[in-house]
């Protein structure tokens, strides 16, 4: 017994080392995965709040480039709408829409019950939202990482924000919350390895999105029809069933290669996301998302 | 001011330099270097370089854990830093035996500077476990066997980077330690 306390005594060191190196690789290997439950991100309490601090600094030297950036958003959405209003959408049912009690003017108190039945506000046709966006202002943000990036944002769970929901910018796609504190969260962004998204082109051919290494600026798309005619300068977009709302511009394409082996083609996407310059993003939040993956879990259970 | 207290503060201002300041660096002033890869220079392991001789071999070890995972949790990297910073802190003493030109045990309890030790070995010094840090650190980051040129540029890159900002902070701080001690 003695000997063996001595040999622990005269190892300690080693043993320490070890012991402290496999805590480390436990850890690495927990990361990886999204729904992974480590402690260790800057989500926390204290990380995030040095983080909001610095940003609070840095903020005010960036207002300028930020003001170009929202103007910027603005015409874009501008735009848009001009697009819409005007146009008959036969495709969209008619409707009621209910009055909401912050609508000045459009309250009407129901005192029985029976009548509170019967439908109320003008008849109008409407698109039903099923997206919601939640501002959030980036904290910290992450491009020289290799296979994982991540960007902190300033809300968290009382904002509404939950894991998984996906976070778009003002001016293309950003990447998916992972974990999620109070008043922080995390976001494993685009420029990570083993994520991949789909995205069309604008004749609706669709493709994966796969990041690699080295650069911020461009991603992969893969797996698009050799046959298909690309030029450089292509815009593409998120695809219609991503987890992405659809049509979300990524970006334009920059080079194409041939692979020979599966007869494809991968194109080289430069980002609309200026990734470097990232200050305010969007957590979109999906009203069916709960109802839509309950019934594919089901499909998957069944299969 | 006692070495207990002057470390610790050491450890705050390396963690947040490093946390608030040179972590941002890649996006904020760094324009795109060409082909190169985005990187950032590393410069928190200077608290583990600077540890007075005396410390013992557990309290480095358990030191450099904790640095790597307040690190970890700032850069959102799992344990990657803290495994590479307790590998550093391993490899320390013998590192500092081999440079050295008399036993450790004879120096006492003074932090290992340039004053102390002069530029060229000092250098050395930071430049061996600075690399052991770094290409730990880059293993375990892109491990994948194919990109290994990848992995040489982006440690190179970044061993040279820290280093520069090591030379900055000993210029600017070496007075005020070599006065106190």
């Amino acid at each position: 017994m003695r000997k063996v306390l001595q040999l622990i005594r005269r190892f300690w060191n080693l043993i320490l080392f070890i012991t402290l190196e496999i805590i480390s690789l436990t850890l690495i290997a927990k990361r990886n995965s999204l729904q992974g439950v480590d402690i260790i991100n800057s989500s926390n309490a204290i990380v995030g709040y040095l983080y909001e601090k610095q940003n609070n600094v840095v903020y005010y030297f960036r207002l300028k480039q930020m003001n170009d950036s929202l103007l910027q958003e603005n015409t874009r959405i501008r735009n848009e709408l001009a697009q819409w209003t005007g146009v008959d959408t036969f495709s969209d049912s008619l409707v009621r829409i209910p009055p909401r009690t912050n609508d000045s003017g459009q309250v009407i108190k129901t005192g029985s019950s029976d009548s509170s039945r019967k439908p109320l506000g003008k008849p109008s046709v409407v698109q039903y939202a099923t997206y919601h966006y939640i501002p959030a202002r980036v904290i910290n943000n992450s491009i020289a990482n290799d296979r994982m990036n991540y960007i902190t944002l300033n809300r968290g769970t009382k904002a509404g924000i939950r894991p998984n929901m996906v976070v778009v910018s003002n001016n293309g796609i950003v990447g998916r919350v992972a974990h999620v504190s109070e008043n922080f969260s995390t976001v494993v962004s685009l420029l990570s390895e083993g994520r991949s998204y789909s995205a069309e082109l604008a004749d609706g051919t669709t493709g994966f999105m796969l990041w690699e290494k080295g650069s911020p600026d461009y991603i992969q798309l893969t797996k698009i029809p050799l046959e298909q005619k690309v030029k450089t300068g292509d815009s593409v977009f998120t695809a219609t069933y991503s987890i992405f709302p659809a049509n979300i511009v990524v970006g334009t394409v920059a080079g194409i290669d041939t692979v020979k082996a599966n007869n494809t083609k991968t194109l080289k996407v430069r980002l609309t996301t200026n990734f470097r310059k990232l200050q305010y993003v969007y957590v979109v939040y999906n009203e069916y998302a709960t109802e839509q993956q309950g019934l594919e879990a089901k499909n998957e259970k069944s299969e | 001011m006692s070495i207990y207290l002057r470390n610790f503060l050491r450890f705050l201002m390396l963690v947040l330099i490093q946390g608030l300041l040179l972590n941002s660096l890649s996006q904020r002033w760094w324009p795109s270097p060409g082909t190169l890869p985005p990187f950032i220079p590393f410069i928190y392991p200077l608290f583990i370089l600077l540890l007075p001789l005396a410390t013992p071999v557990w309290f480095m070890l358990m030191a450099g854990f904790v640095l790597g995972l307040s690190m970890d949790a700032f850069m959102d990297t799992g344990g990657m830093h803290a495994a590479a910073c307790v590998l550093m802190a391993f490899a320390r003493m013998s590192v500092l035996a081999a440079l050295l030109p008399r036993k450790l045990r004879d120096y006492g309890n003074v932090t290992p500077s340039v004053k102390m030790m002069g530029w060229t070995p000092f250098l050395t010094y930071a430049a061996i476990l600075l690399l052991v840090h770094h290409l730990v650190y880059f293993i375990m980051e892109i491990w994948n066997i194919h990109s290994i040129v990848y992995l040489i540029t982006k440690t190179l890159l970044t061993l040279v980077t820290s280093i520069i900002f090591v030379v900055i902070y000993a210029l600017l701080f070496s007075h005020s330690i070599s006065k106190s001690d």
